[in-house]
């Protein structure tokens, strides 16, 4: 084999290489895909059809091995998720019990004349809550998730919450307003709801507090 | 030496789809905010129907899908989502798939969406499903779900789905499925360009390279000023530039490598192929000015790497042996260089905490499947692994690692919970042995059944008083004393029937009596309202007294069985921790092995193409040295 033989050899090499670099399928969307290909793959491709898109990392061996280890991940994270309903369930039940147990939500709807900052809980005049949102969560609301603000025990009997939002109102202006309910604590869960919408004839954000019986 | 470069690819695109997609489609969605667009198969916002559903998402639209998965799954235990059993079980779907679960998801949809879904919910779900398969590299059965969704779908959506299967097929070497796929295939736009890529790729893969110039050249042409498709044109040039060269066209393939943007990240590649163009061509002095310009980038990059040999093959050709000698003598010294370091590298992988080092800087507090490592941390043996980061599986296997690690973590918290729970129940243990001797107490002391035939009794008093109409009884105590001395005076004067003095006092005794039992009828249905109402209020305080009582009693039997009921759970659960804690650190070392030895193999291999290199280096040294030998004694002139 004379030297431009063998040049031409690592030419085709690289070439192929290179080749296999760029014929890597992609998308928008999936460009992920368009990863290279090894190059112990390529390096030992010879044939343009032999450069695969998207070779296994290093051998045969490792997509199976990979997908052992994957399935194995599968198992354990559900086995993780399940030990964390269990934990949360257990949590409940035991710091809250449903006979004692009050929570409190928030909610928004729509939200165009109000952005939360924060509020303030008050059950029977005490301050059980003072909570500040992040600019994600207050998104998180906006799309219609519903927080759990407050978690607690109260005994059975008439109590009375208060809450106060704070943050911008109509044309961007600070706003503070308060909402207040007495509720009837019974022997089950109690959950009451604080409720962040708009008055649209009014053009202003209305504050209520639903009481789920 | 700072390393800082961004392994930037398309999939971050995936992100905000997995279930925002999907969950829009359902057709009971949660209230949407004005600021979210709408999802045309959505429907309008609306109130909370179960706050624990919307706590769910609260959780799952900060993309804390571990959280939401976890109160998803309580809630549904405990109850609590009467009135959203079906958008819930649908959503869980959607975050075991967002948390890399495909397996549960797809049996959750299987189940699911074979029942009742709506054509919207069930294309939707088998899609994303569809994606996360393939992008885990289960083929088939990410084909399986692609191929369960009906074209009545979003034009995007179908577009891709269309492009995943002919990558799938791709990836399969289906060549021929791949060709017949992308050619009946029809989509937006911005997709035709990748539809047209992978289409002349499957052509040129099959030996089609004629039908496949003018889909790689179209491609190639396109006028854009989008990065994305700027790489992708690249990407067509380089591959139709190297299909050319490989089929001896040399002439044709330089204008189309030339195409290349020289500041892309196929540059490299494109240098080289414009100068081997050149050198098939015979212009070795021309396929000079690409070769050493890429002389000067980094090693690392295979095409570098080759300009090494290709630099001194063409200064050889030109007859410029002495320089040549200087190259490549200057190559074998660097790839002796690069081989050390690789092997000091391979050496410090094998040390064992690479991945650690890689998932440094990584922000540790959430768990999603579209998680990648983008950055790589500053040591020697980063710059080996540009490569091996941006492939699938290491980085896939990279992300069950840092799972493990999150969920290690996640137990660690609980564990410390719990043993706040342990005090806890001793707290509650002490209350209640300190609590008990006072409510027994309180127990023996009332006497209820004495207290409730009080009041039957008073009730059976009010009875015979109504019926009597004995309007006396219910009279103040003034009253009742009047009425008394009344009747008193009314037996005396019955005692003495025929006294004439008592008869002017008999007319005033009927007179005052008949004032007196005219006051006591008047309010008489009153005072019986009131004594009925009384008795009523008394039933319903003995009946709350009943209650408590039982309450007590019941607290004071389960309180004991209660406490131990949690107590176990609580040894039980701790018992499942301590196991999955040890399944966990032993999955964790596999997979650390794992994607160790595909670092090191990831190195090795870059090691043995140097060595060929290095081979052919000092074998075409030896050759110019050779050749030098035997021309010395008639050099010089």
């Amino acid at each position: 084999m004379n030297s431009k033989h063998r040049i031409v050899s690592i030419m085709l090499r690289g070439g192929v290489l290179a080749f296999a670099w760029a014929l890597s399928a992609g998308s928008p969307a999936a460009a992920a895909d368009a990863a290279p290909p090894p190059p112990a793959a390529a390096v030992a491709a010879t044939q343009l059809e032999a450069a695969p898109a998207a070779a296994a990392p290093a051998g045969d061996q490792a997509p199976a091995e990979f997908k052992t280890l994957d399935q194995e991940v599968q198992g354990m994270k559900k086995d993780v998720i399940d030990l964390n309903k269990d934990l949360f369930v257990l949590q409940e039940e035991l710091l809250f019990p449903a006979n004692t147990q009050v929570a409190v939500y928030v909610s928004m709807d729509v939200g165009a004349f109000f952005a939360l900052d924060s509020v303030t809980l008050k059950i029977d005049n005490k301050e059980v809550k003072n909570y500040l949102y992040t600019a994600r969560e207050a998104e998180a609301l906006l799309k219609g998730g519903v927080q759990e603000l407050y978690l607690g025990n109260l005994k059975v009997g008439k109590h009375e919450l208060v809450a106060f939002f704070t943050g911008k109102g109509p044309v961007e202006r600070d706003y503070k307003r308060g909402a207040t309910i007495t509720f009837d604590k019974g022997v089950g869960a109690k959950y009451l709801e604080l409720k962040i919408t708009d008055r649209v004839t009014k053009h202003q954000p209305e504050f209520k507090i639903k009481d789920w019986e | 030496m700072t390393i800082g470069v961004t392994v930037q690819r398309a999939i971050h695109r995936l992100r905000p789809l997995v279930l925002s997609g999907l969950l829009l489609a359902l057709p009971f969605a949660p209230s949407i905010g004005k600021n979210v667009k709408p999802d045309p198969d959505g429907l309008p916002p609306h109130d909370v129907k179960d706050l624990r559903y919307g706590d769910v998402l609260f959780y799952f639209f900060q993309d804390d899908f571990f959280d939401s998965i976890t109160r998803l799954l309580a809630a549904q235990q405990l109850d609590r989502l009467p009135n959203t059993q079906g958008e819930a079980e649908l959503l869980l779907g959607g975050l075991y798939l967002s948390l890399g679960e495909h397996v549960e998801a797809g049996n959750i949809f299987e189940k699911l969406l074979n029942a009742n879904a709506t054509e919207a919910v069930r294309n939707k779900a088998w899609f994303y499903l569809g994606k996360v398969w393939y992008q885990r590299g289960y083929l088939q059965e990410s084909e399986h779900a692609l191929r369960q969704v009906s074209d009545k779908i979003q034009p995007r959506i179908s577009a891709e789905r269309y492009m995943l299967l002919a990558q799938l097929m791709l990836r399969e070497n289906r060549y021929d499925d791949a060709i017949a796929a992308l050619s009946a295939w029809h989509g937006p736009p911005d997709w035709t360009a990748y539809a047209q890529f992978n289409l002349g790729v499957a052509l040129v893969r099959k030996g089609r390279l004629p039908d496949a110039i003018p889909h790689l050249d179209q491609v190639g042409r396109m006028d854009t000023s989008n990065e994305e498709l700027l790489a992708l044109k690249d990407k067509a040039n380089l591959a139709l530039g190297f299909a050319l060269l490989q089929a001896q066209r040399a002439a044709d393939a330089r204008p189309i490598l030339e195409r290349v943007r020289l500041e892309g990240p196929y540059s490299s590649k494109a240098l080289l192929g414009v100068g081997w163009a050149d050198s098939a061509l015979g212009e070795f002095k021309r396929a000079l000015v690409p070769w050493l310009a890429l002389r000067k980038r980094n090693l690392l990059d295979s095409a570098v790497l080759e300009s090494y040999l290709t630099v001194p093959y063409a200064y050889n050709q030109l007859g410029a042996s002495g320089q040549a000698a200087e190259f490549y003598n200057s190559a074998i010294d660097s790839f002796d260089a690069e081989m050390k370091r690789i092997d000091d590298s391979i050496a410090q992988i094998r040390s064992g905490n690479l991945l650690d080092r890689l998932l440094n800087d990584d922000k540790k507090a959430t768990l999603t499947w579209y998680w990648q490592l983008k950055t790589l941390p500053d040591a020697p043996e980063s710059r080996y692994l540009y490569q091996l980061i941006a492939s699938n599986e290491f980085q896939e296997g990279l992300k069950n690692y840092r799972e493990l690690n999150f969920m290690s973590r996640n137990l660690d918290s609980w564990r410390n919970d719990l043993s706040a729970f342990d005090d806890m129940l001793d707290t509650r243990q002490q209350a209640y042995n300190e609590r008990v001797p006072k409510a027994d107490a309180v127990i023996a002391a009332t006497d209820l059944d004495a207290l409730i035939k009080k009041r039957v009794d008073f009730e059976s008093r009010i009875n015979e008083i109504e019926q009597s109409n004995d309007v006396a009884a219910l009279g103040t105590v003034e009253e009742q004393q009047n009425w008394a001395r009344l009747k008193h005076i009314e037996d005396y004067l019955a005692m003495h029937p025929d006294d004439p003095d008592l008869a002017e006092m008999r007319d005033r005794l009927r007179l005052l009596k008949g004032v007196m039992y005219w006051r006591l009828s008047e309010s008489f249905k009153a005072r019986l309202w009131n004594e009925r109402r009384s008795v009523k209020e008394l039933e319903a305080s003995l009946v709350e007294t009943q209650k408590r009582a039982v309450l007590v009693k019941q607290a004071r039997q389960d309180m004991p069985s209660n406490t131990g009921g949690f107590a176990s759970r609580v040894t039980a659960v701790r018992q499942r921790m301590d196991q999955l804690q040890q399944r966990l650190a032993a999955l964790s070392e596999r997979q650390n092995r794992f994607l160790q030895a595909l670092a090191i193999r990831e190195l090795e291999a870059q090691k043995r193409r140097i060595e060929v290199y290095q081979i052919q280096a000092r074998y075409e040294l030896a050759a110019i040295y050779d050749k030098a030998t035997q021309a010395k004694p008639k050099a010089h002139p």
